[in-house]
């Protein structure tokens, strides 16, 4: 005979949903150190180089950068908005907003491919290059499942898993989008004006 | 050139719609005590540090070419 499914009360979903909340934030903090140590790694390599970027090396299009992060820190304010938008059982803002935070999140990682085939240095062509691809290219990758996360919590919403009681799929994937947001604001200090 | 002017024009822009939203949900957030409002509280804080930086660059303030 079938077992019948456990339906948590909105108690015990609240419950289940803050200790999921501190594991998925001990989850950005690990992510953090990852970043952490490859940033410490470009602080080493750039401290002993006597000139950096090393000779014959061009820093990426500054401007380029500039339009891209804002491109992404709008991202963060329109998933904030979405949030909003199912906290406050209104369908209509969140489909728009989730919508506006997956085709910026997409823009922008045009635009980071289009800065990738333009910039004058590769993976091992120079410190500066590896460094680079690397911090980026994994920052990029973030992006890359952050989008696809949204459109996963997009299509789970649409189909009812989330309501305005029971929504924890998409806190997480909120500050999960967040916390790309600012990593960047870092990279963007770090390679294109520091 | 020209180029430049209207891409640091676009970041301008965008950097001050973009960090006065993040302001303003910050005053919103403010008093609301739950642990994921902290942290976008946090994350807010340094959204708006990430659109000073470009505001920054916009103006010539900022950054090398």
């Amino acid at each position: 005979m079938a077992k019948a499914l456990h339906v948590p009360s909105d108690a015990e979903y609240a419950d289940v949903s803050s200790q999921r909340l501190l594991g998925f934030l001990f989850f950005l903090i690990s992510d953090c150190v990852i970043f952490g140590d490859f940033i410490f790694s470009y602080l080493y390599l750039r401290d002993v180089a006597p000139v950096w970027p090393p000779p014959g090396i061009e820093r990426p299009y500054l401007y380029l950068a500039a339009v891209n992060s804002m491109v992404l820190f709008g991202s963060g304010a329109t998933m904030h908005y979405a949030m909003e938008g199912i906290r406050r059982d209104r369908r209509r803002q969140f489909v728009a907003f989730i919508l506006a935070t997956i085709v910026l999140g997409s823009l922008f990682l045009a635009g980071q491919a289009y800065e990738y085939t333009h910039l004058h240095d590769t993976w091992a062509g120079s410190t500066f290059g590896a460094s680079f691809f690397t911090l980026t290219g994994l920052h990029g990758f973030h992006v890359l499942i952050g989008v696809i996360y949204l459109i996963t919590v997009f299509i789970q919403t649409l189909r009812g898993t989330y309501t305005q009681q029971r929504h924890f799929g998409l806190t997480a994937a909120t500050l999960y989008w967040h916390f790309v947001d600012v990593i960047w604001v870092a990279l963007f200090f770090l390679f294109y004006i520091y | 050139m020209e180029l430049n002017l209207v891409l640091r024009g676009i970041a301008l822009i965008g950097a001050l719609i973009v960090g006065a939203t993040a302001l303003i949900v910050l005053r919103a957030e403010w008093r609301k005590t739950a642990l994921e409002d902290h942290v976008t509280k946090i994350m807010m804080v340094l959204l708006t540090v990430g659109c000073v930086e470009v505001v920054l660059v916009a103006l010539g303030k900022l950054g090398r070419m």
